[in-house]
């Protein structure tokens, strides 16, 4: 490619416009600049927006009470506070399981939830039997279902007792399924 | 496939017309290093606005939750802590970069008609940025951030007449509280980009309307005829002023190779500085505790400094005075500045104002910076008694500053409350024998040890 002759003038070289091999050269640098400095950003940012996304709670190990206060095969409620972290914000919830101790001194904790749809059942003492208020499941002191739409037994959570105290892990299930399904 | 897209988007938007006009403008004198802070200074504040608008997505802007959720990010986040360097340490460089370009504007004496309003744009947009710098600080709501702010504000406080009114306005209200963050945190995030954005695109359409100024070669600009452009001097005219372009080449290839570069070299500095200097935030923003001494970023250092000169009645000459002028000055300085050479020595009072300016901002700049970092280099004993300070966990039981347990005595201010060298080696060396009845235990330390935390502790003072 030829280029006309600059109108040349000593204290100002003339500067035309690059052609050829070496506008292309400009171009692949300034192209390969913006890739760089694209991924280079796209990379962290996809991955600060994405870490919350899949992270999973942390579950921990909660004290919700005395194993003394148990009495052998009489199924108890036991409230506890939980904090549970949301982001940046920690939130404490009121929880409350259902613990009985079993004739051999095993504690056996359960989840508050019906497995039917979620609702929180009730301990009929006289009948000796779990009943849920919302569309009447019966579990029985092992948690078998007795009677009522519950499609499984009684979620069992959990627990480990040291010194005397009792531990459980708090979670949840989905509702409705033949078999236990961990949120 | 690209280009069968670019085709098919051509023929309905007809966009050859308009590349044309953005990559073939003419660049007079050629494609040069010293035109890239323009551009630079754009990469940087994109740059900003692109962390920012990640940082706003796990942002709290209220003081119960604002640090918090600053710490989350800092800790939780996946590359959290490298986003919020970048936008730290943009923020440094976009001011650096408004630096630069604003010299080399003054330096080219490119404000020179017919660029007044140019240059104009361009220092409004500079003003824009200190307000992103000053509303950006609080959001953080960390010892550092929220009395800096007061600071700040109660500079405004100054003013008379309205600087009530206006320190009213700023902190909706008596105190620094939740109504200030929420709007500073507002304007730092929608108020300020809008404005910006908008006079950035005016100031870039009044760059090419007028066209770059180019190089000063040839001093004084010569007015030309019209249509033949280069070469033939007329007798001045009441038309436009043009320069006298001898070589020109377009922006692209070259000068847009060049922009790209030092984008390319300044995210690599950025991303660098974000990755290896950490900037931990202070503690959440204590209103009760005044012993805080606020500092705050590098680029109002020199500021801070020239405020500790000046006292009493003179105070507001510093707080105000001086800064409102400085601005307007430099807002009407093409109409201050008559001369129309553009050759820097054909502009001698032009550029030893500049001069002088930049040599009392790095003096000042100096000073500061030799005081703020004068500590440590003084004494190396005083580092050496701090390590022993944390391996023996002192902190367990006394408080510096707010950190450390509440058993001992708060030892913030200890050097002043008791100076004595003396008195703090035999305390060391056995509590009981100076204070009778502290429940202090003796620590198992050599002489050099105690003398090591005997220095540091001395230097536990107010800030003069």
């Amino acid at each position: 490619m030829s280029l006309p002759d600059p109108p040349q003038d000593k204290d100002a070289p003339g500067f035309y416009t690059p052609v050829g091999s070496r506008r292309k050269f400009f171009r692949w640098v300034t192209g390969a600049a913006a890739a760089v400095i694209g991924a280079g950003l796209a990379i962290p940012l996809i991955g600060y927006i994405f870490s919350p996304a899949f992270k999973r709670r942390e579950q921990s190990w909660i004290e919700v009470g005395n194993v003394t206060d148990l009495a052998s095969g009489e199924p108890k409620q036991l409230d506890y506070l939980q904090a549970v972290q949301d982001g940046w914000l920690t939130t404490k919830f009121h929880k409350a399981v259902w613990a009985i101790k079993q004739a051999d001194g095993q504690v056996t904790v359960f989840s508050p939830l019906c497995t039917h749809l979620g609702c929180g059942y009730r301990w009929d003492d006289p009948d000796r039997q779990f009943k849920c208020p919302c569309h009447g499941s019966v579990y029985d002191v092992t948690g078998k279902v007795l009677g009522g739409p519950a499609p499984r037994h009684l979620d069992v959570l959990p627990s480990k007792v040291e010194d005397g105290k009792l531990f459980v892990i708090y979670k949840e299930f989905k509702a409705g399924l033949p078999n236990s399904v961990e949120l | 496939m690209a280009s069968k897209i670019y085709e098919w988007l051509d023929s309905r938007l007809k966009l050859t017309p308009l590349e044309n006009s953005l990559l073939n403008e003419p660049i007079p004198g050629g494609a040069s290093w010293i035109y890239v802070f323009g551009s630079a200074t754009l990469f940087l504040f994109v740059l900003q606005a692109i962390t920012g608008m990640f940082l706003a997505v796990y942002y709290a802007p209220t003081p119960d939750h604002a640090y918090d959720s600053i710490r989350f990010i800092e800790t939780q986040v996946a590359f959290g802590a490298f986003v919020r360097g970048l936008h730290h340490w943009g923020a440094s460089a976009m001011v650096t970069a408004i630096g630069l370009h604003m010299l080399q504007v003054f330096l080219y004496g490119a404000y020179n008609p017919p660029r007044e309003a140019l240059w104009m744009v361009g220092v409004v947009l500079f003003l824009i940025t200190l307000g992103f710098a000053f509303t950006g600080y609080l959001l953080p709501w960390d010892q550092n951030a929220y009395w800096a702010t007061q600071v700040g504000i109660n500079m405004v406080g100054t003013v008379p007449v309205v600087g009530d009114l206006l320190v009213r306005l700023l902190r909706a209200g008596e105190t620094l509280g939740a109504l200030t963050l929420s709007r500073f945190f507002a304007v730092h995030v929608l108020f300020l980009p809008a404005t910006l954005a908008l006079l950035i695109m005016l100031h870039l359409f009044i760059l090419r309307r007028v066209g770059p100024a180019g190089p000063w070669r040839g001093g004084r600009e010569r007015r030309t005829s019209g249509e033949s452009g280069a070469g033939r001097e007329a007798t001045a005219g009441p038309g436009v002023v043009e320069r006298r372009v001898r070589g020109s080449e377009t922006f692209y290839p070259r000068q847009v190779f060049m922009d790209a570069v030092v984008m390319l070299g300044l995210f690599f500095i950025v991303a660098a500085l974000a990755l290896t200097v950490s900037f931990p935030l202070t503690d959440k923003a204590d209103p009760s505790d005044t012993s805080f001494v606020p500092v705050p970023e590098w680029y109002f250092l020199f500021y801070y400094q020239l405020l500790k000169y000046v006292h009493g009645p003179l105070e507001p000459l510093a707080t105000w005075i001086l800064p409102g002028l400085f601005f307007l000055v430099l807002l009407f300085w093409p109409f201050l500045d008559r001369n129309p050479a553009r050759h820097p020595m054909a502009r001698p009072i032009a550029l030893a104002s500049g001069a002088g300016f930049l040599v009392i901002v790095f003096v000042l700049l100096g000073i500061s910076l030799r005081d703020l970092y004068a500590v440590p280099r003084l004494d190396p004993a005083v580092a050496q008694g701090k390590a022993i300070y944390t391996q023996f966990g002192c902190a367990g039981c006394h408080r510096v500053h707010g950190v450390g347990g509440a058993v001992g005595p708060d030892l913030s201010y200890v050097g002043d409350t008791r100076p004595d060298r003396d008195w703090h080696s035999r305390h060391f060396r056995d509590p009981q024998s100076v204070a009778p009845g502290s429940i202090m235990p003796k620590f198992p330390l050599n002489d050099q040890q105690i003398g090591d935390l005997t220095s540091y502790v001395l230097t536990l003072k107010k800030p003069t």
